[in-house]
């Protein structure tokens, strides 16, 4: 009797022994699974190295001019005023008085030190993630453009995809244009930027683009220029010409033809416009596609040369002549006409590239990859060989439609 | 929990292997940095190159089947001197679980979170992959078909995003390369990320029985080193010359993407993709390290008594191991930890070693060491060969 009363409270105690134990273990577990959860919360954004829109400044565009002091640069940098951004659509103010955005400068040794010691006017630090454009003004471009595009390519923040342009003038000019469909002058220059494909008559260049031609050794980077006019009163910015660079500084400049030159070359026009004078007044064609093809050809001799085709259809799209255009006679004149235009353009874009003795259609590049045992005896004297380098040029002007009218309207042309 | 034969299949074996090295495919500046516009071809010679190496594994895994490494290398080498050179094995597990464990850690703290402390980020990390061996390593593998779609459909996708910025000339000019960076390229790729697949030979014993682990790990081998090869040849005709100073090519390739100015900053696909793969990768290498310390540690080479293999004696001599979730995890995962912390001082060094002494570090434990096992093997007659003939 006694040794079963034994032998049932010895199982009873067991049994209890396991159960705690199994609680334990549960607790143990539920105890582990929350600290576990507790830690991989301070992975979320929220509790780790943690940036609150409200203690943001986002900078939609970057400004960099030549410091007062030797080696010492301006930085300019655009940012937005969310508070301001109501409706209306011009960089005027607001009703309550002020702009839509803040231009914060700071002069320093290098980008770093600017953005820091911005720190010490702002209560709140540059976030770079949302920029859109970077502006060197051209006299820091003819000094040395390297400290900025390390920078603007190095920090994770920043981006390989804004648009890079150079100012005739400051940069922090520029960014304080008076805009009349944009409250950020920003956002206005990044939006001509991208609308700039309908007219090709400027290069558009990213951070991307540049440094892939500074890397390249012998393609001579270029960039679009800007500038800042006045017209009744108020400033405004336009887009004119392409800065030509070398060895990571700015020597001379392309204009508007010149520049449409280098786009018919580089295979960059996606559209456009070109008015052609016939004996009786002006046409204005249309771009509609164009596909250029640029590739190095070598003579009997060794020497090499380089190939042009391009092939480019359009439309007639204003006709002022009074004379019946669609008439095959007359549109052969006009195919004509636009090669002439188009090689005037690509030739006084050669001529004046070489003068600079700057390879802006990366001849030298497309002479690396289709013959690199010539690139190697060029390119230690590519400076005096590109502008010996000759190119043949040959055009196929296609004109497919006169749009929507094949007779022009004048007076009594219905008889 | 012991593992059986079959736990996982062959489908789970190819798909694990392509998961282990696109972590690495996908961090691949190591090599571009010295074999420019061909890296891609590299893909395809260190693929050749690692084939030998791949060899030696199945036919020391042939000789022994239902075998892993640590086993056949006692079966060997004797118990002393098998254990020894398990140790090494191990070491070399351990280290390669570090240093990718430091490299996940640099690419957070680097990329995405500068101000976090590295060991906040490596512990995390660790306990990930310590829950997830915890949950059993057959799961982890059955997971890497999904995690391998995942990983496959980012690439596919961000590359397709980017096309519209890219320039296939960027590749010529072709097969140019000097001999010397072209054997350097070929070595850095057959021994760092596909001589890794040593770490297979851990796994392999939970293939069905008649499965051979030839084929899975061959195809494994072959998927990745397509992928490697769409990977370069993406990040070149994105970035040109660019792609040679960047640190992480594919990170900025993918950076680059912006269709319409809505489809942006897919970056952070990337990287949640590539943490991913991290912590598949780790766990692996985890587990063979965790897996072969508690065989070592186990003393006297003695069957598991193991109720579903009673009376199967060939079943039972080989099961002596394939453990799910192996005892020592926790302490193996703070090993690691200070392992990592301390492995490189800098970003730096971790690039300096990947560059010149990963591959020769690499290539003595994954080439030289099972050579000398096959070697050994051949001369002495063990394994198979000697059972076939008894």
């Amino acid at each position: 009797m006694t040794k079963q009363a034994v032998g049932t409270n010895r199982n009873a105690f067991f049994s209890l022994s396991a159960s705690l134990s199994r609680k334990c273990r549960k607790g143990a577990r539920r105890g582990v699974m929350l600290l576990l959860c507790t830690l991989l919360a301070f992975c979320f954004c929220a509790c780790s190295s943690q940036r609150e829109l409200n203690t943001l400044a986002i900078v939609l565009g970057i400004g960099l001019d030549a410091g007062d002091q030797p080696d010492t640069l301006e930085l300019t940098a655009q940012v937005v005023k969310a508070s301001e951004l109501g409706s209306g659509g011009s960089t005027r103010r607001s009703e309550f008085g002020s702009k839509a955005y803040v231009n914060l400068s700071y002069t320093d040794d290098s980008m770093l030190a600017a953005v820091r010691e911005l720190t010490r006017t702002q209560n709140r630090r540059l976030y770079f993630s949302h920029n859109e454009v970077l502006i060197f003004s051209s006299d820091l471009a003819k000094k040395d453009m390297a400290e900025g595009l390390d920078a603007f390519t190095r920090d994770s923040e920043t981006r390989m995809n804004v648009y890079v342009l150079i100012a005739k003038g400051k940069a922090s000019e520029i960014l304080e244009e008076e805009a009349e469909l944009e409250k950020i002058p920003a956002l206005h220059i990044s939006g001509m930027m991208g609308n700039q494909q309908v007219n090709s008559e400027t290069a558009v260049v990213t951070l991307r683009d540049f440094e892939i031609a500074t890397l390249s050794g012998s393609t001579a980077p270029v960039a679009p220029m800007i500038e800042s006019f006045e017209s009744e009163g108020k400033k405004h910015v336009k887009l004119e010409g392409t800065a030509v660079f070398k060895q990571g500084k700015m020597i001379g400049t392309l204009d508007k033809a010149q520049t449409m030159g280098l786009q018919w070359v580089t295979n960059k026009i996606k559209s456009g416009q070109k008015t052609v004078n016939t004996p009786w007044g002006q046409v204005t064609l249309e771009i509609l596609h164009s596909k250029s093809s640029l590739k190095p050809v070598k003579d009997g001799d060794g020497t090499v040369r380089m190939q042009l085709i391009v092939n480019e259809e359009g439309a007639i799209q204003s006709n002022e002549t009074g004379k019946d255009m669609s008439r095959l006679e007359n549109v052969e004149m006009l195919k004509e006409l636009m090669k002439n235009a188009i090689r005037s353009d690509i030739e006084s874009s050669l001529r004046q590239a070489r003068a600079l003795s700057a390879d802006v259609f990366g001849f030298g590049d497309a002479i690396r990859r289709e013959y690199p045992e010539e690139w190697e005896k060029m390119k230690k004297n590519w400076n005096m060989e590109f502008p010996k380098i000759d190119m043949d040029i040959e055009l196929n002007v296609e004109l497919r439609s006169t749009d929507e009218l094949t007779k022009p309207v004048v007076p009594g042309g219905a008889q | 929990m012991k593992l059986k034969r079959g736990s996982i299949s062959r489908k789970d074996l190819i798909f694990s292997v392509f998961c282990f090295m696109q972590g690495t495919v996908l961090r691949s500046g190591f090599i571009i940095s010295v074999t420019r516009q061909e890296s891609w071809v590299m893909a395809i010679t260190g693929l050749l190159l690692s084939l030998p190496i791949l060899a030696v594994y199945v036919k020391l895994l042939g000789n022994f089947p239902g075998k892993n490494l640590v086993e056949i290398n006692e079966a060997v080498f004797g118990p002393v001197f098998g254990k020894i050179l398990s140790a090494l094995y191990l070491f070399f597990f351990v280290s390669l679980a570090a240093l990718n464990t430091r490299d996940l850690g640099n690419f957070v703290v680097g990329f995405m979170m500068p101000e976090t402390p590295l060991a906040a980020v490596v512990l995390i990390f660790l306990i990930g992959c310590a829950y997830a061996l915890h949950k059993g390593v057959e799961n982890l593998m059955h997971l890497s078909a999904l995690l391998c779609i995942v990983a496959g459909g980012a690439v596919l996708v961000n590359s397709i995003l980017i096309l519209k910025d890219v320039q296939p000339e960027f590749l010529k000019p072709l097969f140019r390369l000097e001999f010397p960076k072209f054997v350097q390229g070929t070595v850095s790729v057959a021994a760092v990320p596909m001589g890794e697949i040593l770490t297979f030979t851990m796994i392999a014993p939970m293939l069905e029985k008649d499965e051979k682990a030839a084929k899975p790990l061959l195809f494994g081998l072959i998927l990745s080193a397509v992928s490697m090869a769409i990977v370069i040849l993406r990040d070149i005709i994105t970035l040109g010359p660019l792609v040679t100073v960047v640190s992480l090519p594919s990170f900025e390739s993918v950076r680059y993407v912006s269709l319409a100015g809505i489809l942006t900053r897919m970056e952070s696909i990337y990287a949640a993709v590539l943490v991913t793969l991290f912590l598949f990768k780790v766990s692996i290498l985890l587990y063979a390290f965790v897996l072969g310390l508690t065989q070592i540690l186990s003393g006297k080479d003695r069957p598991q008594a193991n109720p579903e293999d009673e009376g199967q004696s060939c079943e039972t001599e080989r099961t002596r191991s394939q453990i799910s979730a192996p005892p020592l995890m926790l302490i193996s995962v703070a090993f690691v930890f200070f392992y990592s912390l301390f492995v490189f001082e800098s970003v730096m060094e971790n690039i300096n070693w990947g560059a010149t002494a990963a591959p020769f570090f690499s290539l003595t434990f994954e080439f030289l060491l099972p050579a000398i096992s096959l070697l050994t093997v051949c001369v002495r007659k063990t394994g198979k060969a000697r059972r076939v003939k008894a």
